[in-house]
Parts: C-alpha cells; sequence; structure tokens
C-alpha cells in the first residue's frame, strides 16, 4: 500500500516537473526565433500588439506555440493510444489512414472545388479523416472482428493505400491540385495561422473525452485480448472508443498542421519509461511529451537556419530518431 | 496555371510528387521526413537543381557546336553537347525525342520532335499554343515518368534534354542524370534507344539561348528561321530596356509556401540575369552567398519587401495566400496590388520574345512605391 502510494506521488511529480519543462519550452518558444529579437521587444509585441514589430509575435510566435503545443499533445497521446490498441510499439497514428484520408479529402477539395483557402482545407481534413477511419473500421469489423488488432492494422495500412493512391491520381491529373498538394503535405508549425482553431480544438477535446475514457480498457488490453475478455472488457466497445480518440486528435492535429511524423511514434516510448504503462499516467505524460518534443525541435530548427529555418520535421527526424534509438538501446522500452 | 520551366524549390528530384505519394503511406512517414529533410539542405544548391546553368562557360562557345561539316542529311554527324559529349551518327538526326522545354525551343526554330516529355501535362501545356504538336508521340506528363516503349516506338534518332549546374561556377555533375530523368538507370536505359544530348541551363541566359541555337542549327534549322525569332526577340528586348528605363522600379522573383519566401538571385537564373543585362532592376540583397535563392522565413519576410512589384511563382502560395501571412501583410508591392502570378519561359527567342513582353507591359503598369 505504501509502496503503490511512493509510485504515485513519482508520478505526480513526473507530470508535475513534465508540465513545467513545458511552460519553460514555451515561454522560450515565444521569445526565440529566425528573428533575433530581444525579449523586450517580445514582450512589448506580446501585451501591446499594436507595437509588434512586423508581426513577429502575433503573426508567428504565438500561433506556432499554440500549434506545438495542441499538435504535440494531441500526437503525443493518440500514438499512446494507439500503440495501446494495436500492442505494436511502432504503431503511429497515421496507421489507421487518418493521415491519408485527411489528404486526399484536402486534394479532392482543390480539384473539385479549387478551394485551398485556410478555413476549407481544415474542415475538409477534419472530414476526410474520420471518413477514411469508418471506413477503416468497417471494413476491419466486417471481416475477422475486432479481437486482434491486427485485422484493424491490415484494413488501416490497406485502405491507406486505395486513399494513397486516389490522391497520387488527382495529383498527377491536375497541376493546380499538385501545387496546393505539395504545399498542404509538409507538415510545419511555420506559416499556419489560428484560423480555424476553434474547430479543431472542439475536435481535439472530443479526443481527449475518448482517450480518457478508453484508460481501463487499454490497461486490460495490455494483458492480450484473451485476458482482457476474461477481466469483462467489452472488446467493440473498447475499440471503438479507443478508435474514435485515435481518429479526432490526429484529424485534429492534421488538419492544423498537415502531416507531422514521429511525435506520436517516440513521444509514447519517452513517457513510458518515465511514468510506466499504467494509461491513466501514460497518456497525459505522452501530451506533455509529445508537445514538448514538438515545440522544441520547433524552436531548435527556427535557429539553426540563418534568415532561413530548418522545417520541424527535419529536426524531429535527427532528434526524435536518435532520442529513439537510445531508449531502444537502453532496453527500458516496456513490452506491450 | 502552368509550368514553364524547372526554376523552382520544388525541383528537386527527391522531391518529385511520385515519390511524395510512395512516402505517404504511413509507416513510411518517416520517408516523407526525408523528402523534407531535403528541403532543409536546400540551401545546398546541388539538392535545389534550381537554375539555368552558365552555358557559357568554356564549353558552349569556343566549343561551338562540331556538327558536320556537311550539312546534308545522309552525311556522317558530330555534335558536341554543353556537357562535353561527342554524339557522332552516320546521319543526321531526323527524329528528335525531347524534354518541353528543349522541344519548345526546337519548334521554334522550325524542328517538329517526334516524341515530346513534359514534367507537366504536354497536352494542355500553353507553351506549346501556336505549334503543332499532334504528330509527336507524348511519352512523359510528369517529371522523371517517361513510358520507355512508346518513345522506342518513335524510333528517335536523338534524345534532348537539359543539365543544370550545381553552382554559381557551372559544375556540372556528370555522375547523377540529366535534368528531367528520374535516375542514372532511366538514363541508361534512354541511352540505349538513341544517344542523349543536353543542354546547359545556367548563368548567362544569353548563353542558354545560343546552345538551344546550335543544337537546332546542327538539326538543320535554317539560319532564316532563327534571325527571324532574333529579330522579334531584339524588338521585345529593346522595349524591355525601354519600360524599364520610364519605370525604374524594383521587381522581386519570388517563391513562397509555409516555410518562407525564397527570392530569386537575379543573376543566378538565366532568364532573370537576361532581364537584368537588359535593364530591369530586380532584388538582389544578396548575391553572395547560397547559389540561387535567398531564403527568408517569415519572420524574416521584413528583409526582402524592398520590391515594387512582386513576380510570384505558379506554383506556390499566390495573393491570396501571401495576404492571410500577418508577418507578410505590410509588404508595400502586396498591399498596393502589384503582384503578379509568374513563371519562366523556355530559353528560346519566341518564347523569351512573348516573356519580355509581358513583364514589359507589368513594369509599365505598375509604380514606383518608394
Amino acid at each position: 500500500m505504501r509502496r503503490s502510494t511512493a509510485l504515485r506521488s513519482r508520478r505526480a511529480l513526473i507530470l508535475v516537473s513534465l508540465l513545467i519543462a513545458l511552460g519553460v519550452i514555451a515561454l522560450a518558444s515565444l521569445m526565440l526565433g529566425s528573428n533575433l529579437i530581444s525579449p523586450g521587444a517580445v514582450l512589448t509585441g506580446l501585451f501591446d500588439p499594436a507595437r509588434d514589430e512586423g508581426a513577429v509575435v502575433w503573426g508567428s510566435r504565438v500561433p506556432r506555440t499554440a500549434l506545438g503545443l495542441l499538435v504535440g499533445c494531441c500526437l503525443g497521446i493518440a500514438g499512446a493510444v494507439m500503440q495501446g490498441q494495436t500492442r505494436n510499439p511502432l504503431a503511429d497514428p497515421g496507421i489507421f489512414g487518418v493521415s491519408a484520408g485527411a489528404t486526399l479529402a484536402v486534394v479532392i477539395g482543390v480539384y473539385v472545388l479549387g478551394t485551398s483557402s485556410i478555413l476549407m482545407t481544415l474542415w475538409l481534413a477534419l472530414a476526410g479523416a474520420m471518413v477514411a477511419s469508418i471506413l477503416v473500421f468497417t471494413v476491419a469489423a466486417l471481416g475477422r472482428g475486432l479481437s486482434s488488432p491486427v485485422p484493424l492494422a491490415i484494413a488501416g495500412t490497406a485502405v491507406s493505400a486505395l486513399l494513397v493512391a486516389l490522391t497520387s491520381y488527382l495529383v498527377l491529373a491536375d497541376e493546380t491540385t499538385l501545387a496546393a498538394y505539395r504545399i498542404w503535405v509538409v507538415g510545419s508549425l511555420s506559416g499556419r495561422t489560428l484560423t480555424g482553431i476553434e474547430g479543431a480544438l472542439v475536435f481535439a477535446g472530443a479526443g481527449l473525452v475518448f482517450a480518457f475514457a478508453n484508460v481501463r480498457s487499454l490497461d486490460n488490453l495490455a494483458l492480450g485480448t484473451e485476458l482482457s475478455k476474461g477481466l469483462g472488457e467489452n472488446l467493440l466497445r473498447a475499440r471503438v472508443v479507443g478508435l474514435a480518440a485515435i481518429t479526432l486528435l490526429t484529424a485534429a492535429a492534421v488538419a492544423l498542421t498537415g502531416p507531422i511524423a514521429f511525435v506520436g511514434l517516440t513521444a509514447p516510448h519517452i513517457a513510458r519509461s518515465l511514468v510506466g504503462g499504467r494509461h491513466a499516467w501514460l497518456l497525459p505524460a505522452s501530451g506533455l511529451i509529445g508537445a514538448g518534443v514538438l515545440l522544441t525541435c520547433d524552436i531548435i530548427g527556427r535557429l539553426i537556419g540563418g534568415t532561413a529555418e530548418v522545417p520541424v520535421g527535419v529536426v524531429l527526424t535527427v532528434v526524435g530518431g536518435v532520442a529513439f534509438i537510445a531508449i531502444v538501446r537502453r532496453g527500458r522500452m516496456a513490452t506491450l | 496555371m502552368r509550368w514553364a520551366g524547372p526554376r523552382r524549390p520544388s525541383d528537386r528530384r527527391c522531391d518529385r510528387p511520385d515519390r511524395v505519394l510512395d512516402s505517404r503511406v504511413e509507416l513510411g512517414s518517416a520517408n516523407l521526413t526525408l523528402v523534407k529533410a531535403s528541403t532543409a539542405l536546400r540551401r545546398s544548391a546541388l539538392l535545389l537543381v534550381p537554375a539555368l546553368a552558365l552555358a557559357g562557360l568554356a564549353g558552349c562557345s569556343s566549343d561551338s557546336g562540331t556538327a558536320s561539316s556537311d550539312s546534308a542529311a545522309d552525311a556522317a554527324w558530330s555534335y558536341t553537347d554543353d556537357t562535353g559529349t561527342t554524339v557522332t551518327l552516320d546521319h543526321r538526326p531526323e527524329r528528335i525525342a525531347s524534354f518541353s522545354d528543349y522541344a519548345i525551343g526546337l519548334l521554334s526554330n522550325g524542328i517538329d520532335p517526334v516524341a515530346i516529355f513534359g514534367r507537366v501535362d504536354v497536352a494542355s501545356d500553353p507553351r506549346f499554343d501556336g505549334y503543332d504538336i499532334s504528330k509527336a508521340a507524348i511519352v512523359g506528363n510528369s517529371y522523371g515518368e517517361i513510358d520507355l516503349e512508346t518513345l522506342a516506338d518513335a524510333a528517335p534518332d536523338l534524345i534532348v534534354t537539359g543539365i543544370y549546374p550545381t553552382d554559381r561556377d557551372g559544375t556540372l555533375d556528370l555522375a547523377g542524370p540529366y535534368y528531367a530523368f528520374a535516375d542514372v538507370e532511366q538514363q541508361a536505359q534512354l541511352a540505349k534507344i538513341a544517344p542523349i544530348v543536353a543542354i546547359e541551363v545556367g548563368g548567362k541566359g544569353q548563353d542558354v539561348i545560343d546552345s538551344s541555337n546550335r543544337l537546332a542549327e546542327a538539326l538543320g534549322a535554317s539560319q532564316e528561321t532563327i534571325d527571324a525569332a532574333k529579330q522579334k526577340f531584339d524588338t521585345a528586348a529593346a522595349d524591355l530596356t525601354a519600360a524599364a528605363k520610364e519605370n525604374e522600379i524594383e521587381v522581386t522573383q519570388m517563391y513562397a509556401d509555409a516555410d518562407g519566401i525564397y527570392v530569386v538571385k537575379p543573376m543566378d537564373e538565366p532568364e532573370t540575369e537576361l532581364y537584368s543585362s537588359l535593364g530591369v532592376k530586380f532584388t538582389n540583397a544578396n548575391p553572395d552567398g547560397f547559389y540561387y535563392w535567398d531564403i527568408y522565413s517569415w519572420e524574416n519576410a521584413a528583409q526582402m519587401m524592398t520590391g515594387d512589384v512582386l513576380l510570384v511563382n505558379v506554383e506556390g502560395y499566390q495573393e491570396a495566400d501571401l495576404r492571410a501571412q500577418p508577418t507578410f501583410a505590410s509588404d508595400p508591392a502586396l498591399a498596393a496590388g502589384q503582384i503578379h502570378s509568374w513563371n519562366g519561359a523556355a530559353l528560346d527567342y519566341t518564347s523569351q520574345a512573348a516573356h519580355m513582353e509581358q513583364l514589359a507591359d507589368i513594369i509599365r503598369s505598375s509604380k514606383k512605391l518608394s
């Protein structure tokens, strides 16, 4: 009893530390950028937008910090749910066709409607992500059922391939679409605005609710489907809730910034090595770490490119890749 | 909205749409990131493959066309291209397969290719308007996608493409594939169908045009045809010079996307080099340093807002997208509405004459802002 209390307070301490660290990172994200304005100028601009020289603070620092926090958090939690659901340490939130669906919807939007407005793109991405994952779920449920995560993963991969093929067809058929696609498909915190963030927030909020409603099921699923059935787990319910969480969280992230890889894969591993495999702790830790990792990599990218910047995806690959290898090498990767 | 030439940031070989798409499958998303990685290294001219090259280097003018002394079609024919590669055939090639950009150059000189491959859909490419390409086989509509069987059926004697230097000195990477080819393997297969010659696209615009003409002449274009085209070109050039003198404005040629703004360094791009030599003033804040582009993050956008008129590449952000960028909204040219979608034209006399007329119109219709 005493031991579990000690463990719990240790985990709580870790969560609080992560939260504080994230606060520091967010502050750094406001202060640092490729345009080296002084902290004083940042504060002036922050509190008096009229004196925000060149709109650097409100036009760039604030939106990318907010987006980094939100998107990193969504991807981290979605990744943790994903890995728990599939019991696959390499599962990435995109595996259920969410990113591919969002991309196809955006491409169709440009091709059919000729629109690439920020708001329209956002809603199309959200809708496409939802449709794709419903499709994946239906295919898996119609087949061998949901008891094993394998049919879901296979259906996800197959549907993704189909969606990518359709995207490819449209993109190659029309140059305007290709141009719009190229711009969208590169996940980035740069050059994005907060337009339409309300909609994405609703999705992310709903995804969070589903994720935390899935906590007990995820803990049971970790024991294997047979055992979790024996413990009275309703597999269909567990899968639906988990899938809803993954879809909503990833859709919000993808719609805001385009597909960003590595955060959803890496954050849960770092979190697991810190707070263990209990999902009530793992999910918040993954979210905090996801946001921290994404923002940190973005800040690094801003500082090493001269007047330009190194895109966050590149920094993530380098930093995330190294961190990932270190985790694997240390052997702390909990078996799922 | 069409792409005329290969001069744009998305022209990195690894950024071909099919590659991007292949790597889009989720678990392979690391590949996507690698594609992005190349973006980061975009300052390395190698990956940018942006500009046209220093055709006027050693090779081009001095080495000028060792086309056969006997212009009769049945005599032996030999030609040394801009890479220094000599092609020797027992007769002058009659059946030419060419990449779009150079096919336009050949057409303008009265030579009709039998096969054309493009970076974009050839049939709908407006740069071919005014030319009859109905008899040509279209063997590719996307970068590096060339239908080898159809090309072989067209039985070309010669394949024409381009090569971009990797730096300001005009270094050519002869170990890599030429422009328009997916990789060296594809290039080797193409070479089995017919010998390949490459036009170097870099450095001075006039040199690239000269190289295109030199090839056309070797292939049988008449001097009169070239002279007639040159006359139109000279007229348009004189008019452009006059326009630039009447209205001394600064022109910013750029591409923009989520990562920021790419300003073309006018001396590194043959077309802008040509227009500069005719008196047009381009934004040129940083002529040295990295090849071809000056890149500014959105936070640093203010550093490049010196232009009176913006020519934005058709493939990147357009006016509405630029207005949505808070750090760019204050750009004087944007605020004044002096912004035009712009694309490079093929580097031959006829295409350039038309393009210079457009630029002269833009210059005359713009106001000096500062």
